[in-house]
């Protein structure tokens, strides 16, 4: 599908949502979750390129943000204990979604989020060209390096699924 | 703006001295830093180079900090302080020119890979600059570099020194962009903000889950007025020289001729843009991937192309040319300002709801009615005053004061600093002399503002 104006941008940030059951916890999850999906064929057309945490889409944060000032999505905010912030998206939930489109985005709602960003981030390093993805992985973001035997196994569960295209191979 | 940059008679400078006459660093001295604000501005005529260099050098000093910190604790560690140095130099070796307007060309026509971060790691990992890393060190080095330069935040305490609040760019550019334009704004206390740096853990996190701790730079209390100077500072550099509107006009005007260029490229009309085939321009929308292509760029470049341009059959790339050349800018009107005074006692959700259906009915009046270049080309920004990623808020990209009996965030401590809003500009930019665009635009924004009314 391709994406053209605003209000098509804002229809696809929403459905992201509403296909995930009507929450998403995170804005990196569901930034890597959108990646995950136009990666397997299944997505709206957003663009990602590398940036914060990865493979990130300014068109899907800023289509999420318009969203949510429209009313279509309902951002919480919230704080940890220890300082973090983050957003739970809420919409309304569509029971119709299936197929690889439903499976990724119920791999990607359960994940842990770190071991998401590995995975998404190897993947896009991937189709980037790298030869050893895990390897620049584990060199961009070796604080998280711990995470990185759980983000290859994620990411092999995710290489289960029938999609529209084929899964990069990751070395 | 630091007197004298000097490199010592020891391998690791000598690497950086080979590093600064190579090519594609050279090449830095062709791109300037602030693109079209010397429109504005006619001393902001400062190159790349010279921040690169000046880069280097304010992270050789923030360096020193972190080997005083870590050498006490018998943790420090030379190699990675190299590499963190390495790419301090090279952190901007992959900008295009007139930098992120040909960013914002290359979204627009979808050429995938041009981030500037990413393209300076091809330059490291596929140019004789790596060339010159590996023989200095090792292939080893030359990856890490290239992925510091890639990375999307900080690692540790020496991917600090390159990004994190109190990084070498920031500290580099802030001064060095102050000086050139001549503004007053953005004073900040540089020497005693380094002499308050600590060194200190922070967790990070992904979303609600916590991600290990990383250290850090934070300030000691005694430095806390000199922060909150330091954020606001940088927070004003942005409406008054990034954001001004002469100059985000010439970069809307530089973008559209571009892209205009590009699309001839694209129908086989490349005639018409007034470029020969094996002009640079041309040879890089051929393959923007070629990193040949890429080196060939810079401001020079395009300037030198002008006269071409100007004299292109295509009436769209001979018009923007001539504007450009001339600083004959389009009009401006402030979408922002018009909306807020339109809508007196309305919130800021209202507002920003106004302008987002007025940006939208006028971009599709603009769709249907425009030719070849657009008839109101819109320009849209915004800036937090403490920039916190979008991704996740992470403790990492706070400010934090240490008050001896731990850290607390910069907004936790200064009511200035809590209350500063977002700074955000909508504009439409528009031929002075298209008197219809000035009333879609009238009609758009009174239709949006009574959709406005009858949603609430």
């Amino acid at each position: 599908m391709q994406l053209k104006g605003t209000k098509d941008l804002r229809k696809a940030a929403v459905q992201i949502v509403s296909d995930a059951g009507g929450e998403v916890v995170g804005r990196t999850r569901i930034q890597k979750m959108a990646y995950l999906l136009e990666l397997g064929g299944v997505g709206s057309g957003f663009k990602f390129s590398y940036k914060h945490y990865g493979p990130f889409s300014q068109r899907l944060a800023d289509s999420l943000q318009i969203a949510v000032l429209f009313d279509s999505v309902k951002e919480e905010k919230r704080s940890t204990d220890w300082g973090a912030n983050y957003s739970i998206y809420q919409a309304n939930a569509n029971g119709d979604v299936e197929g690889a489109r439903e499976a990724i985005i119920r791999l990607a709602k359960s994940a842990n989020p770190v071991e998401l960003e590995l995975a998404a981030t190897a993947a896009f390093l991937a189709t980037e060209g790298y030869e050893d993805a895990w390897d620049e992985t584990a060199r961009r973001k070796p604080e998280k390096s711990d995470k990185l035997a759980g983000a290859r196994l994620l990411y092999a569960e995710l290489r289960k699924i029938k999609a529209m295209e084929p899964w990069p191979e990751i070395a | 703006m630091h007197d004298l940059i000097g490199f010592d008679d020891e391998p690791f400078e000598a690497m950086m001295w080979e590093l600064i006459q190579s090519k594609p660093f050279q090449r830095l001295r062709r791109v300037k830093q602030l693109a079209f604000s010397e429109f504005v501005y006619p001393g902001a005529t400062h190159t790349r180079f010279a921040h690169s260099i000046g880069v280097f050098h304010t992270a050789r000093e923030l360096m020193k900090i972190v080997q005083r910190d870590l050498e006490s604790q018998e943790r420090w560690d030379p190699t990675r302080s190299r590499v963190s140095l390495a790419a301090a130099l090279l952190h901007d070796i992959g900008h295009g020119p007139f930098s992120h307007a040909f960013e914002t060309v290359c979204e627009e026509l979808e050429l995938d890979g041009i981030k500037h971060e990413e393209t300076s790691a091809r330059i490291i990992r596929e140019t004789e600059v790596g060339d010159i890393l590996v023989r200095a060190q090792d292939t080893e080095f030359r990856a890490n570099v290239a992925s510091l330069i890639a990375a999307d935040g900080p690692t540790d305490v020496y991917s600090s020194v390159v990004s994190s609040q109190f990084d070498a760019d920031r500290l580099d550019y802030m001064r060095r962009d102050k000086m050139m334009t001549g503004s007053q704004h953005g004073e900040i206390d540089y020497t005693w903000l380094l002499q308050n740096l600590k060194i200190k853990k922070v967790k990070s996190s992904v979303d609600d889950v916590e991600a290990g701790e990383i250290e850090t730079f934070v300030l000691d209390k005694k430095a806390y007025y000199a922060a909150e100077t330091y954020v606001l500072s940088l927070f004003q550099l942005y409406p008054t020289i990034y954001f001004h509107k002469a100059t985000r006009c010439m970069e809307a005007i530089f973008t559209q001729l571009l892209i205009r260029v590009g699309q001839l490229y694209r129908n086989s009309e490349t005639e018409k843009s007034g470029l020969p085939r094996n002009h640079p321009i041309i040879r890089f929308f051929e393959d923007p991937k070629s990193l040949e292509a890429f080196l060939c760029l810079d401001d020079s470049v395009f300037w030198g192309a002008m006269p071409q341009l100007c004299e292109a059959s295509d009436k769209a790339v001979q018009e923007l040319a001539t504007r450009l050349v001339h600083r004959k800018l389009w009009k401006t009107y402030d979408l922002r300002l018009s909306v807020e005074q339109k809508l007196r006692n309305g919130d800021e959700a209202a507002i920003d709801r106004v302008i987002q259906r007025s940006n939208e009915k006028i971009s599709e009046w603009s769709e249907e009615f425009s030719d070849d270049i657009p008839r109101a080309v819109m320009s849209t920004a915004k800036r937090n005053p403490y920039k916190i990623t979008p991704a996740s808020a992470s403790p990492l990209n706070k400010i934090f004061i240490e008050n001896g009996s731990g850290l607390i965030e910069l907004r936790e401590v200064s009511p200035i600093v809590k209350a500063a809003k977002t700074f955000r500009l909508d504009r439409i930019y528009h031929n002075a002399e298209d008197s219809d665009v000035a009333i879609a635009i009238s009609k758009a924004v009174d239709a949006a503002i009574k959709e406005e009314k009858n949603a609430t």
